[in-house]
């Protein structure tokens, strides 16, 4: 997956290389909009990640730009103005999808696979681990034949663990997924953990459940 | 009350001022007048009697012992003419009771007294009093419709005129009151040849435009603060998460990164909520939907339900009636009833109750949301919106601007918001919708 990065801010650029690549995507990075707008004139890219805020280059021009080749890359805005109006905006022009900064790199991800998913019209949505399938667009678990009844929030946390699998993610990182952008006062660990106790517990009168490890204050971990 | 109204009563009332003094005085001045004109009427004619009997001599009026004496037709005039012995000099005139063919009369009388050879005379002219005070009524009759269509017609050219006059400042309230906000004003020239009211006008374009441009001015700096400041957290996040997950990070390390990532995301909800407020009193967020409250707060409990058990605590939604809140913003709204409702499962006691009570009033709509939590304690009270205030968990990673965010956001849509509370009872929050 061909992916650029149009960020001007060279750590953040250096991160999100550095992660995506460990993803198995083919990054390239863009710093201003100059070099941007010669570099998707250039090349095709599948993804392209767009910060608005250039120093150079107003975003949206170049969102029209993107817009212009013909192949039809993704594109997901990041930006870290926020404001209301460029959200639109950049939906409005063709952006498939807007993430606000500070993201997690893992929400990151599960956007960006939303968007490939949605784009390229992948057929099947369900995925088979240790013995459960778990349907994504159906929002179904099934062991055998029998479904599982998941509530909204346990769903999300199965899937998200399952997108993110071997790997650790963090309560905040969970937390941060199933309430979304709800700005709260603080947040609570413990929540996550009553979610996770009753899905060990739905899912482990099928089969065990010892691939939902926990790991020791840090968070959780789906193996596969 | 408007100007114009106010412009119109006090024409009208001093113009029925003056129309009443009128009524009232016309009469005896009308009286007056007739009167004066009568003497002077008498007086003339007494002149030209003393003519006549200059000319013609005393006898054609007397003849030994006898008196003179004429009337009118109907009585309204009499003259006579005697001899009298007395010495007595009598000229005046004055009222008095004449009896005329068994008829008592009144008539206002001029008497004089005259010598001629070795004799005195005296003379009379009467004018009846009813005849004076006949025309005098007529006068007065026709002088009183006189004044009260002169009053009626100042009356209306005064309202008409001060209409005229006043349609400047009439045509600025309306600009005004069309403006929901100095950002979607539009500053106009007004067209008049009035000094003050085209000084208004101007003033109130100048200072729009200052506060419009005051807006522009946050708005950037809003944008700024928010880019200049989330940037480098942004770089924190991504790098701390490529850390967490890089498999030569050791083990010991992990949980030291997640307590940063912790820190981290409490910078960032801090930053997120301020820049919420203020964007919010910025006017950065549209009311451009309509909200169904009822099914919104059925939303928010939906969400929150999960949370409500896991902490053991009974959430009840007793919602009755409809109502739609026009003009609002609906993400900003859930925002504000999760973070109350939220609240009150944190601070809830086990086996405790949180109630959604919802109903219609006569006007709008009464949402409370009433737990058994701890309570806050009275003196606390007016504080808990103040930005910053951390009211129960001094050790917790609260930041204090949750109520903040909600009252901002229930201003933002006129929404009224008030507080009970008894210390370790619970709390009532009490949203009336306009």
């Amino acid at each position: 997956m061909h992916t650029l990065i149009v960020e001007d801010e060279t750590g953040l650029a250096t991160e999100l290389m550095h992660f995506l690549a460990q993803e198995h995507y083919l990054c390239d990075w863009a710093s201003n909009g100059r070099e941007a707008s010669e570099k998707i004139a250039v090349n095709r890219y599948d993804f392209i990640l767009l910060d608005l805020g250039l120093p150079d280059y107003e975003g949206m021009d170049l969102l029209k730009e993107i817009k212009e080749v013909d192949h039809d890359p993704a594109i997901i805005i990041l930006t870290a103005r926020g404001a209301l109006e460029d959200r639109i905006k950049g939906l409005g022009l063709g952006a498939d999808d807007y993430l606000a900064k500070p993201f997690s790199l893992l929400e990151l991800q599960a956007r960006m696979q939303a968007v490939l998913r949605r784009k390229f019209k992948l057929k099947s949505s369900s995925v088979a681990f240790h013995g459960f399938e778990i349907d994504s667009s159906a929002r179904r678990v099934t062991y055998g034949s029998q479904e599982i009844v998941l509530t909204k929030k346990e769903f999300d946390i199965l899937h998200y663990l399952l997108l993110h699998k071997n790997r650790i993610l963090t309560r905040l990182q969970l937390t941060e997924h199933i309430w979304g952008n709800i700005l709260e006062d603080d947040y609570d660990s413990n929540y996550i953990d009553v979610h996770i106790k009753n899905l060990r517990k739905k899912l482990s009168t099928h089969a065990s459940t010892d691939w939902l490890e926990t790991v020791r204050g840090v968070g959780y971990r789906l193996t596969v | 009350m408007r100007l114009q109204t106010k412009l119109a009563l006090f024409s009208a009332a001093s113009k029925v001022i003056i129309l009443l003094l009128l009524v009232l005085g016309l009469p005896t001045i009308v009286h007056k007048v007739a009167l004066l004109n009568t003497d002077a009427r008498l007086m003339q004619k007494e002149e030209r009697m003393y003519q006549i009997i200059e000319k013609q001599g005393i006898e054609s009026f007397i003849t030994e012992g006898d008196a003179y004496g004429s009337y009118n037709l109907f009585r309204e005039e009499f003259i006579s003419l005697e001899e009298i012995s007395s010495d007595r000099v009598v000229n005046n005139i004055e009222n008095s009771l004449r009896k005329v063919d068994n008829e008592i009369v009144n008539y206002r009388v001029l008497s004089s007294t005259f010598d001629l050879g070795e004799k005195r005379y005296l003379l009379e002219i009467g004018r009846s009093l009813a005849a004076i005070e006949n025309n005098s009524n007529t006068l007065q009759t026709y002088a009183l419709y006189f004044l009260a269509a002169v009053v009626l017609l100042t009356v209306f050219t005064d309202l008409a005129f001060s209409k005229i006059l006043l349609r400047p400042l009439t045509l600025i309230i309306k600009r005004l009151q069309r403006v929901e906000h100095p950002s979607a004003f539009t500053p106009k020239e007004l067209n008049t040849s009035t000094d003050d009211f085209r000084y208004l006008n101007n003033t109130i374009n100048q200072m729009m435009g200052q506060i419009q441009e005051a807006f522009q001015k946050e708005k950037e700096f809003i944008g700024n603060v928010s880019h200049e400041l989330l940037t480098p957290v942004s770089i924190l996040q991504t790098r701390l998460e490529n850390l967490l997950s890089d498999p030569e990070t050791p083990d010991s390390q992990l949980e030291k990164l997640v307590d940063n990532l912790r820190t981290l995301h409490r910078l960032k909800n801090i930053i997120q909520s301020l820049l919420l407020v203020s964007r919010i009193e910025n006017e950065q967020y549209l009311r451009n939907e309509s909200v169904d409250i009822v099914h919104l707060a059925e939303e928010v409990a939906e969400e929150i339900k999960e949370r409500a058990e896991a902490r053991e605590v009974c959430l009840k939604v007793e919602l009755t009636g409809d109502y739609t809140l026009t003009k609002a913003n609906q993400s900003l709204l859930f925002t504000m009833l999760f973070n109350v409702v939220n609240n009150a499962i944190k601070y809830n006691k086990p086996e405790g109750t949180i109630t959604l009570k919802g109903q219609p009033l006569a006007k709008g709509y009464e949402l409370a949301i009433i737990d058994t939590g701890v309570g806050i304690a009275q003196e606390q009270l007016p504080h808990i919106f103040s930005r910053f205030k951390r009211l129960h968990a001094p050790d917790g990673e609260s930041h204090g601007l949750g109520l903040t965010i909600v009252r901002t956001i229930a201003t933002f849509h006129h929404i009224d918001l008030s507080v009970q509370s008894t210390l370790g009872e619970g709390s009532t929050f009490l949203f009336r919708f306009p």
